[in-house]
């Protein structure tokens, strides 16, 4: 029921219009709200970085094939995961995020959290609030063995 | 030093918090081992870890700071105290590529017989990242470190210069491939040539120099660092350098949307110089000043698995093979004589974590497992390790932008 719903609500806003990033970012008012978060998952068909907040560092936006719509959608990741994760063209991915509908009819979701390759990358908290740190030199922690 | 942290602490927490668009992340690590020196000797320990990380970007700036406080509750002098604070900047370049620079400085802080230990730093770091194909990635790296410590003789200047580049197939199998180039020179890593004489490495004693201690003492701490449980300096002077080179290759699948595998195999050379110390040390959890990534010639070989379970939960596993030999570091006999051969690890790590996301709270629970043999009995050891923590994100930012 929840993935109908969930379904329903995408394709809505799908059909409004194109995709944001192509109309120069997204407007004022472009935030993470709890009550619109919504589930995803297909193929990655295009990874671009694009501004999209202004003042703030340009971020990594995924075209996103929609598996079950057959539509490609808008999926806003993070600034600094251009250096920290490599995500390719191609890739199956399942997530959840918010989406975002603004009055040019553009449609984003902005990501909380990936699946990939086996993986889930944490984006935000529950909240919607930044889960991110900085690009290499972000990559901190007292030494431990191994990579885990 | 713990009474230090009580007061700062909170004042820290309390100064991220009320920051505007910034990242909060509070951690708390508990370990416990067996074998803290990780030698034939075995000293258990439990250590407990605390971090506070700030993260706030301004434009295209993130700043970023760090503090963290070790507490060793048997070795107190390895008790720890770390800051370091940064900035980096990401410059795109069209919409398939970016430059990254990083600058920052850092600082750690041991007591008593670790005082040597205590190093400040800077680092420089840049980086070109840019897609080859849609499927395809490479990357460019080059790092810069400065480090002054406590006990000069650790001081060291290094830079490392990496090429990687990947390839995703529609089988979900990534190919990738890393070539690196990395120089460390220590500035001044020998003793002044007194006739110092090590005493024999006796079972559960540690090694010791006649005149007080091994380090130079006239570091900015001016402290001399009295040797452990096989660290041995030699006499002389002047600097010494150490370079390598490596490649490595990983494969990795994915099988469904639960497990993703991936091996790896990496081969380092060393192409210039050798270790300056005679013997050299590694601590658990302790960025030991004697030996790192630039000391060892060899190969590595790491499987890994990992699971994406139902409920936000993830299970990692992991086996790494790894044959390591130290130029310039020999072989001792328990009596501390030299057996004439150049030292040489082996070893097998078996490792797993366990990790559950709750709403912001992110608990795990991890075990390692070593079997370290060695041309250097002193340095033939197996011991397990323990590890459990939790990371708190704090509500400090807006839930929109990039901060």
């Amino acid at each position: 029921m929840r993935s109908k719903v969930t379904l329903l609500a995408l394709a809505a806003v799908l059909a409004a219009g194109p995709a944001a990033g192509q109309t120069g970012g997204p407007p004022p008012g472009h935030f993470y709200d709890v009550d619109k978060e919504v589930r995803f998952e297909g193929t990655v068909r295009e990874v671009v970085f694009e501004p999209r907040y202004k003042g703030t560092a340009p971020f990594l936006v995924l075209r996103v094939e929609e598996a079950k719509l057959a539509k490609t959608v808008t999926v806003e990741v993070s600034p600094s995961w251009f250096f920290r994760e490599d995500i390719h063209s191609g890739e199956k991915v399942k997530g959840i995020g918010s989406l975002s509908e603004t009055p040019g009819g553009a449609a984003t979701i902005i990501a909380r959290q990936l699946q990939l390759r086996g993986q889930t990358l944490t984006l935000r908290d529950k909240r919607g609030f930044p889960n991110w740190q900085g690009g290499p030199r972000g990559q901190r922690g007292i030494r431990r063995f191994g990579g885990f | 030093m713990m009474k230090k942290m009580r007061f700062l602490a909170p004042l820290l927490l309390a100064a991220a918090v009320s920051a505007q668009g910034g990242t909060v992340t509070l951690s708390f690590n508990q370990h416990a081992t067996q074998n803290l020196f990780q030698t034939s000797e075995s000293v258990a320990e439990r250590i407990s870890s605390f971090s506070l990380a700030f993260d706030q970007d301004i434009s295209a700036f993130s700043l970023m700071a760090n503090v963290g406080y070790s507490a060793f509750h048997q070795t107190s002098g390895l008790d720890s105290f770390a800051a370091d604070l940064g900035f980096d900047y990401l410059v795109p370049s069209g919409s398939k590529s970016a430059f990254y620079f990083a600058a920052g400085g850092a600082g750690a802080f041991y007591s008593q017989d670790y005082a040597g230990f205590s190093t400040l730093g800077a680092s420089l770091i840049g980086a070109f990242k840019t897609y080859v194909t849609p499927s395809s990635i490479l990357k460019l790296q080059w790092q810069g470190n400065y480090a002054s410590y406590a006990d000069r003789l650790f001081d060291y200047v290094s830079q490392v210069a990496l090429l990687s580049i990947d390839k995703y197939f529609p089988t979900r199998t990534t190919l990738k491939a890393d070539a690196e180039y990395g120089y460390k020179y220590f500035l001044h890593p020998f003793m002044a040539d007194t006739g110092v004489m090590t005493s024999p490495k006796t079972a559960g004693s540690a090694v010791m120099a006649s005149g007080g201690g091994f380090g130079g003492g006239s570091g900015w701490g001016g402290r001399q660092y009295q040797g452990s449980y096989g660290f041995i300096p030699r006499a002389g002077s002047g600097g010494q350098g150490i370079g390598h080179a490596s490649v490595s290759a990983l494969v990795a699948q994915g099988l469904g949307d639960v497990v993703g595998l991936s091996a790896s195999a990496l081969r380092q050379w060393i192409v210039s110089g050798e270790n300056p110390f005679l013997s050299i040390e590694e601590f658990y959890l302790v960025s030991n000043p004697s030996s790192d990534s630039f000391s060892w010639d060899g190969y590595q070989l790491t499987g890994r698995i990992t699971l994406n379970l139902p409920g936000s939960v993830e299970l990692k596993a992991g086996y790494t093979h790894s044959d390591k030999t130290y130029p310039g570091v020999d072989s001792m006999g328990l009596d501390g004589l030299p057996l004439g051969l150049v030292r040489n690890d082996t070893r097998d790590l078996i490792e797993a974590r366990l990790e559950k996301s709750f709403r912001r709270l992110t608990v795990f629970v991890a075990y390692s497992h070593i079997a370290n043999d060695s041309s250097d009995p002193l340095f033939v050891w197996r011991s397990g390790y323990v590890m459990g923590g939790f990371q708190w994100s704090l509500p400090a930012a807006r839930k929109g932008g990039g901060s």
